[in-house]
């Protein structure tokens, strides 16, 4: 049972992670190489709410999504935007990425090292397993809330992008800026607005996360290619691709070692951060534009098929 | 016993020479043909990860270890092969010179395999790709414990065993200046040459090289390669310094987001920029570390973390207001420019 939990909670979260890097990937065209820290300061919000303020977990949730979500809001206002203003290459952006993860880091290290030393609390390789709620059958109620959040997200933002006024605006500034802006539209707040809705999503992403795996600003450099990998599987385009290949990459780094562990014994699970980058060369090599291509693909055929 | 003050200046040397090898390969790769290996550490670790097996080898060969085994009699048997070399030097020169070739040969080699997604895929995805490259090396490092003892990392032979006590560390380092400056001249003399405007071209416009009868792909997949045998030469050298080799700390920050760093606040596709860039980060990083206990214990964290801090805030202060670098890249000039 326990490897269902592992596997589903993993991939579940991993998938949040994915939506929130498409999103301000196809909105912005920025590859965020920081995105696992907003993640990160998301458990130690997490951390902080039921360690030091004695409170559920739960309660972080709403904190941990405005946290992150100003972070990375107010990263996009003071570099990113300042940058593509000054028509910074693409590989440029990513580097102010990369050097924002290192900031991001040494801040997230001092977080944990005040928390540890001033309020006698275990902040590194911590986990807040223990503070869940455990439903009948020994069912945790973060497996539940995760499958929910990602449930959710899927149905919210279906309903936001496709049902809502601001959706349309939302999509017109992706598909032309210029033109949306003529029109009317302020890009530049719908831009801003994906920088904190993705920095949000990551907070929740990482209070879930403690509540099951253990917490640590380390993980900021060992998450990330798995959070790329789902992305790209899931073709780096679509917020539903993002899902299924968040949800594949997790659920094969979990279910896939568990399965080599039976077949080549326990060194294997070492190896594990190597699955998500065998996955995504794959992807990469026999269908770039990842799932999101095999669907338009699979479309196309049908209107043959049709027309024919 | 040396001055403090020698030991100071000869360690920020060698560690500069080190760098220096590293962002000139870098700057091949980056900086004049355009590809931006976010998986530098992958040559680095390759250099440093041959320098901890191949000497045991090799040495092997010439000693009877009495079945003392690399890894598990790893101390032991470091000393029994730093005494051989002190009596017999001419080995250590001709093992140390093996190694070189065949690290750099092995660095090449991975160089040629990150040409593969390079020549194919557009930056973005060529920066993830590359990025998984490098984490790759550190996995397979720290958990294949016959290659250089997985967490606990390996001691190497001193192939400078045979130099005076109180002379090795100086040695040392005059060891690595020398081979820098070979590599700031060899580097410098090639970028200059017509190579390094092929180089530019590559990465300014291929569309227009193409159109030139140029083969973007192959120029692109050689200086992958050299920049990969260089880069393994500086990872070789960094091992062979601190006669050790742990494969934890061949990590994303220390031999990937600091060489970019470096480079481009010295100046990109600018070997002068480069030499600048990297002497300004290693003497501050050398200050940190001397002046960190000094600060010790007044603050409530660890020092260490404000060196994030300052990394990457100066290199996004330094892609807002100065992308060029210290030293921006100037038109190359050519014997029909200067004539006008």
């Amino acid at each position: 049972m326990i490897i269902i939990y592992d596997g589903l909670i993993y991939a579940s979260v991993l998938a949040v992670l994915c939506v929130g890097l498409t999103l301000t990937y196809k909105i912005t065209s920025v590859p965020n190489f920081s995105h696992m820290a907003f993640a990160i300061l998301g458990m130690y919000m997490a951390l902080i709410t039921s360690k030091v303020l004695g409170l559920s977990v739960y309660a972080a949730l709403p904190l941990a999504f405005a946290a992150s979500g100003l972070v990375s809001l107010l990263f996009y206002l003071a570099v990113i935007r300042i940058l593509q203003k000054k028509k910074s290459s693409v590989i440029s952006l990513i580097i102010a990425t990369l050097a924002f993860d290192i900031f991001m880091i040494g801040v997230l290290n001092i977080l944990a090292d005040s928390i540890r030393n001033g309020f006698q609390v275990l902040s590194r390789d911590f986990t807040l397993r223990s503070t869940d709620i455990v439903l009948a059958d020994g069912l945790p109620l973060v497996f539940v809330v995760s499958i929910a959040v990602l449930v959710g997200l899927a149905l919210g933002l279906y309903y936001l992008l496709y049902r809502t006024n601001y959706g349309m605006r939302m999509r017109a500034s992706i598909e032309n800026e210029t033109l949306a802006r003529t029109l009317g539209i302020d890009t530049r707040l719908i831009f801003s607005m994906s920088w904190f809705l993705s920095g949000g999503l990551a907070g929740i992403a990482g209070v879930l996360m403690a509540l099951w795996f253990q917490g640590d600003p380390s993980l900021a450099m060992i998450m990330l290619p798995s959070i790329f990998a789902g992305s790209i599987v899931g073709g780096f385009t679509s917020i539903y691709g993002a899902i299924l290949g968040g949800l594949l990459v997790g659920l094969s780094e979990i279910i896939g070692t568990t399965a080599l562990v039976d077949v080549f014994g326990y060194w294997i699970v070492q190896y594990r951060p190597i699955i998500p980058f065998i996955a995504m060369i794959a992807t990469l090599l026999v269908l770039p534009g990842g799932l999101a291509q095999l669907v338009t693909i699979i479309r196309q055929r049908r209107l043959k098929g049709k027309n024919a | 016993m040396l001055s403090h003050e020698i030991i100071f200046v000869a360690d920020l040397l060698a560690i500069f020479s080190v760098y220096l090898i590293i962002n000139l390969s870098l700057n091949l790769e980056f900086g004049y043909a355009g590809v931006p290996n976010f998986g530098k550490v992958l040559a680095v670790a390759t250099g440093a990860f041959v320098m901890g097996v191949l000497p045991f080898t090799l040495y092997g060969m010439i000693i009877d270890y009495g079945g003392l085994e690399p890894i598990d009699d790893n101390i032991q048997l470091v000393r029994e092969i730093n005494d051989y070399i002190a009596l017999h030097p001419e080995t250590a020169v001709g093992v140390f010179a093996i190694t070189l070739i065949v690290a750099m040969v092995i660095g090449g080699i991975l160089g040629l395999a990150s040409a593969y997604p390079a020549i194919r895929l557009r930056g973005d995805y060529l920066a993830m790709t590359l990025l998984g490259f490098g984490e790759m090396i550190r996995i397979i490092g720290m958990n294949y414990t016959p290659l250089v003892g997985g967490t606990l990392g390996v001691s190497i032979p001193d192939m400078l065993s045979f130099v005076p006590n109180e002379y090795r560390f100086v040695a040392a380092s005059l060891v690595l200046v020398g081979f820098a400056g070979l590599a700031y001249l060899l580097v410098s003399r090639f970028t200059k040459s017509p190579v390094g405007r092929l180089l530019r071209s590559v990465r300014d416009d291929e569309v227009t090289l193409q159109t030139l009868g140029r083969d973007h792909k192959k120029i692109k997949m050689k200086v992958l390669m050299l920049a990969g045998a260089l880069g393994a030469v500086g990872g070789l050298l960094y091992a062979s310094y601190v006669e050790g080799v742990v494969a934890f700390g061949y990590n994303r920050l220390n031999w990937t987001f600091l060489p970019f760093v470096m480079i481009i606040v010295g100046g990109l596709a600018n070997n002068k920029g480069v030499l600048v860039g990297t002497f300004l980060f290693v003497v501050i990083r050398k200050l940190v570390i001397y002046y960190n206990d000094a600060l010790d214990g007044m603050l409530p964290f660890d020092i260490i973390w404000l060196d994030y801090l300052a990394l990457g805030g100066v290199m996004i202060l330094v892609l807002i207001f100065r992308p060029h670098g210290i030293i921006p890249e100037r038109p190359q000039k050519t014997r029909q420019l200067e004539k006008g």
